[in-house]
């Protein structure tokens, strides 16, 4: 594996270290190399630490590391903060003459870089991040070039000056390392390669998937770290016809997608924890009035505002419990950024087919997180849509009851019924939250009522044995020693195996993208001798649902400081919790 | 559309269960007819409703409808709109679903200016609940959990819409059948949020909204030479007058451009490619 290099930049919010960042990543990935990106920032617009990490390599990355190699620190904050990942190779790039008197660990590289100045000389103080970039490849020894093409990309739409302004202010901060430091690139290797790369976070994943699976509507509220896939879709989801619209709070955003759903439109509402929250009050009516919806949630630490920018998979007992009543529901979580793809498309898909409302379960890292991909890795070839039981006009005759009315929730073996859209001649019908009959009308007759709740749990076998609940694995598939993930934990899980493969330790991992239904997991447990349950949250809520389906106790690994695992640290838990006694049974 | 559509029609064959003399069975009719009026036909048309006794009504109307949760259906409704802006979106509330719990949504509704018609049963009472004060229910009216009245003085629902950017403001009495129907017929017919809230008497709980009363004390109008509903000053007059009852459309502007239209929503968003769109890897190569 060839050697990865870990950057950051860090400052105060409202300092431009997001997008400067995003530039840095984007050159690195136009240069053929692999990005995996990471982002600590805090719940305010001004102000506070936040910092943007980018972990490189010519080898795939997925997960972040506890090395931190170059530091862009525009404060103080910025040093102390990241001083735990900062080895004595590390080189720290900062601005000495601007008031903080940097206090920087002697035996580490300091790299004072006029970036203020040199800046304004380049035709402004804002460019004083674009002249860290191009010290930092000097420091590096990647070719500055390859930042070009990014600040093309980046400020081509704001003219030629622009552009012509950043790539200066890039070769002063280069120039400016070469005359006053003989650092010989510090020993770096930046080897670019001739892939071509797309960056991508988990957000743009999931709205791209919605577009090319035919989303039509989407609205939402706003809310970290959702927010993201509103804005992606607002962009484009019109070029398709489709609209999206900033609802008044969540029980309108979700009563707006029904709306839309039920019109014929393929519907999405997204948001996090709190959000879902008030969004459960409708969910049971998308169950009920057996209305195709994808609703996403993209976890945040909860509970209540809990810590809005953190890192949490606390919400999985809501998406499979939530919601008074007893309503059948599917809950599918993508374990990575082309699985948010994927898997979204699949929503749509199943959303339809069975018409019933599908969790799409995701977590703040996977969508704040950046990710390099060959472009096929988004093949849309390979996009099918499935409608299901969407009736025209000619096949409505087969559904109409003696009086000629349009049995809309005909209980039907493998409990789908046939669904009909406005327009639709002779199949007008009521859909309600109440308990219906098959033509939607309120019924409190005990039979009816039983022929329905089966009929709606009946979806969930047809869906049981007719789709693909598969899972993914990883590491030697004959090791004694069973790890379980769900969601965005599985790039560091496969990282991990690396660390614990140099320790002459052997573990396969399962990553579960479907939480309910979920594939059958009692065999593969069956035959390890250990079981460990991965997931980012205090409770073990996978793992109690796996033990539930299993009667077996599994080992748990828990993270809940808000902040992701990291491949080397997980490593170290695991290997803990191998040698840790079995609990009692 | 079919130009033979009748009112009747629009009829379900489930009897109501609404109580003998509700002000409901009149209001509902009045929203056939002019639904009839105005050419739409059941498979073309949407009806959201919420909860309680108006939240009923798609179950005794025919076309595509949905009883959602309460407070609720004018959310529904826009996303119908927005998605099939070829259907016909009619949303019916009570003052309770509509002004207080659904309050919220009905300020922004009518902001947006989605293209549906808004019909409220105002009865100031709930009466599915048995009888509890409502958002407009006077401030004396003395009932199970206000014995001594709420207090509080009513929402006025049409100063609330005009407050909101209302385009169209309108009232009418579920007694006077024509004029109420007229009225729900200019609704439909205006180009964006028509709205009308419909006195519509609670014959079990409420003894003073009663019959009588609107039948005494309702102005209408349309018998006002006077009145232009397209000038927003004499709008205002007539609905912060709190000495009078009126019926007939308060308001309407010219002007007014639906939602839909504003962001130039045109197609019917229900049909899709059987796989990704053709230029769908475009949405790839942005990502470079």
């Amino acid at each position: 594996m060839a050697e990865d290099l870990n950057w950051a930049v860090g400052g105060e919010a409202g300092d431009g270290i997001d997008s400067t960042g995003k530039i840095f990543a984007q050159a690195l990935a136009r240069a053929g190399r692999h990005v995996f990106t990471s982002k600590d920032f805090a719940s305010r617009i001004r102000g506070g630490y936040t910092a943007y990490k980018i972990r490189t390599s010519v080898d795939k990355v997925q997960s972040v590391v506890d090395r931190l190699d170059i530091l862009v620190a525009l404060t103080q904050r910025t040093i102390d903060e990241n001083l735990d990942e900062l080895h004595e190779g590390s080189a720290i790039i900062y601005d000495g003459e601007r008031s903080w008197d940097a206090e920087i660990p002697e035996e580490m590289t300091a790299v004072d870089v006029p970036l203020k100045s040199l800046a304004e000389e380049a035709g402004g103080a804002i460019m004083r991040n674009i002249v860290a970039l191009g010290a930092a490849c000097e420091i590096t020894g990647f070719d500055v070039e390859y930042l070009d093409e990014a600040l093309e990309k980046r400020f081509g739409g704001k003219g030629s000056k622009i552009v012509e302004n950043n790539k200066e202010a890039a070769r002063a901060g280069q120039e400016y390392v070469q005359e006053n430091y003989d650092l010989d690139h510090l020993g770096y290797n930046i080897d670019t390669t001739d892939n071509d790369y797309v960056l991508l976070n988990g957000n743009e994943a999931v709205g791209m998937g919605a577009l090319a699976a035919g989303c039509r509507f989407y609205a939402g509220y706003p809310i970290t770290p959702a927010t993201s896939i509103m804005e992606y879709l607002t962009e484009r989801i019109e070029d398709y016809g489709g609209h999206v619209v900033q609802a008044e709070d969540e029980l309108s955003a979700i009563n707006m997608s029904l709306g839309a759903a039920r019109a014929g439109a393929r519907s999405m509402t997204a948001t996090s924890g709190a959000g879902i929250d008030l969004m459960t009050e409708t969910f049971g009516l998308v169950a009920t009035s057996e209305t195709p919806l994808v609703i996403a949630d993209i976890q945040r630490s909860g509970p209540s505002t809990g810590m809005p920018t953190k890192q949490e998979q606390g919400d999985l007992n809501m998406a499979l419990y939530g919601g008074h009543g007893e309503v059948p529901r599917f809950v599918v979580a993508p374990t990575s950024i082309t699985e948010c793809f994927w898997k979204t498309v699949e929503a749509f898909n199943l959303a339809e087919k069975y018409q019933t409302p599908v969790f799409l379960v995701s977590d703040l890292a996977m969508s704040v997180t950046e990710q390099t991909f060959p472009p096929e890795a988004f093949d849309m070839d390979e996009v099918e849509i499935d409608r299901g039981k969407l009736v025209d006009e000619d096949e409505v005759d087969e559904w109409l009851d003696a009086q000629g009315h349009f049995r809309a929730h005909a209980v039907t073996e493998d409990g789908v019924s046939p669904r009909a859209i406005p327009g639709t001649t002779d199949a007008a019908h009521m859909s309600t939250g109440l308990e219906h009959d098959e033509l939607g009308r309120r019924t409190e007759e005990e039979d009816e009522r039983v022929h329905q709740v089966n009929k709606r749990n009946r979806k969930v076998e047809t869906a049981r044995e007719n789709e693909d609940w598969d899972y993914r694995e990883f590491g030697n598939p004959d090791a004694d020693n069973l790890i379980i993930s769900w969601g965005s934990n599985e790039g560091a899980l496969i990282e991990a195996l690396d660390y614990l493969e140099d320790d002459g330790i052997d573990v396969r991992v399962i990553s579960v993208p479907y939480i309910f239904p979920r594939p059958d997991l009692t065999e593969e447990i069956e035959a390890a001798e250990e079981t460990i349950v991965v997931e980012c949250n205090a409770t073990g809520q996978f793992a109690d649902v796996i033990e539930h389906d299993v009667l077996t106790r599994v080992k748990r690994i828990n993270k809940y400081t808000g902040v992701r695992f990291k491949a080397d640290e997980l490593a170290d838990d695991i290997t803990d919790k191998l040698t840790e006694e079995v609990p009692a049974q | 559309m079919s130009s033979d559509v009748r009112f009747t029609d629009f009829k379900s064959d489930k009897q109501p269960t609404w109580c003998p003399g509700c002000g409901d069975f009149g209001t509902m009719n009045g929203m056939m007819k002019a639904l009839a009026n105005t050419g739409n036909d059941p498979d073309n048309t949407f009806v959201v409703a919420g909860i309680g006794c108006s939240g009923k009504i798609g179950t005794y109307m025919h076309s595509y409808a949905l009883h959602g949760v309460h407070g609720r259906a004018l959310p529904v409704g826009t996303g119908v709109k927005m998605a099939r802006p070829d259907v016909e979106v009619m949303v019916a509330g009570g003052d309770g679903d509509g002004y207080s719990i659904g309050a919220g949504h009905f300020v922004h509704a009518v902001r947006r200016n989605v293209d549906m018609t808004y019909v409220v049963m105002d009865n100031r009472i709930y009466g599915l609940t048995k009888g509890q004060a409502s958002p407009t229910s006077r401030s004396d009216f003395e009932t199970s959990t206000t014995p001594e009245g709420p207090k509080q003085p009513p929402v006025n629902p049409l100063a609330l819409a005009l407050a909101s950017g209302a385009s169209f403001i309108a009232q009418s009495f579920s007694s006077d059948a024509m004029r109420h129907a007229e009225i729900v017929q200019e609704a439909i017919e205006h180009d964006g949020f028509g709205f009308v809230n419909v006195f519509s008497p609670c014959v079990t709980f409420n003894d003073v909204d009663t019959y009588d009363y609107f039948r005494d004390n309702l102005v209408d109008l349309q018998e006002d030479e006077d009145h232009d509903p397209n000038d927003y000053e004499a709008a205002k007059e007539v609905i912060l007058d709190s000495d009078k009852e009126y019926q007939g459309v308060m308001y309407q502007d010219e002007n007014s451009v639906p939602y839909h239209e504003q962001h130039g929503v045109t197609e019917d968003m229900s049909e899709i490619p059987d796989g990704a769109p053709e230029d769908a890897m475009d949405l790839v190569r942005e990502f470079y």
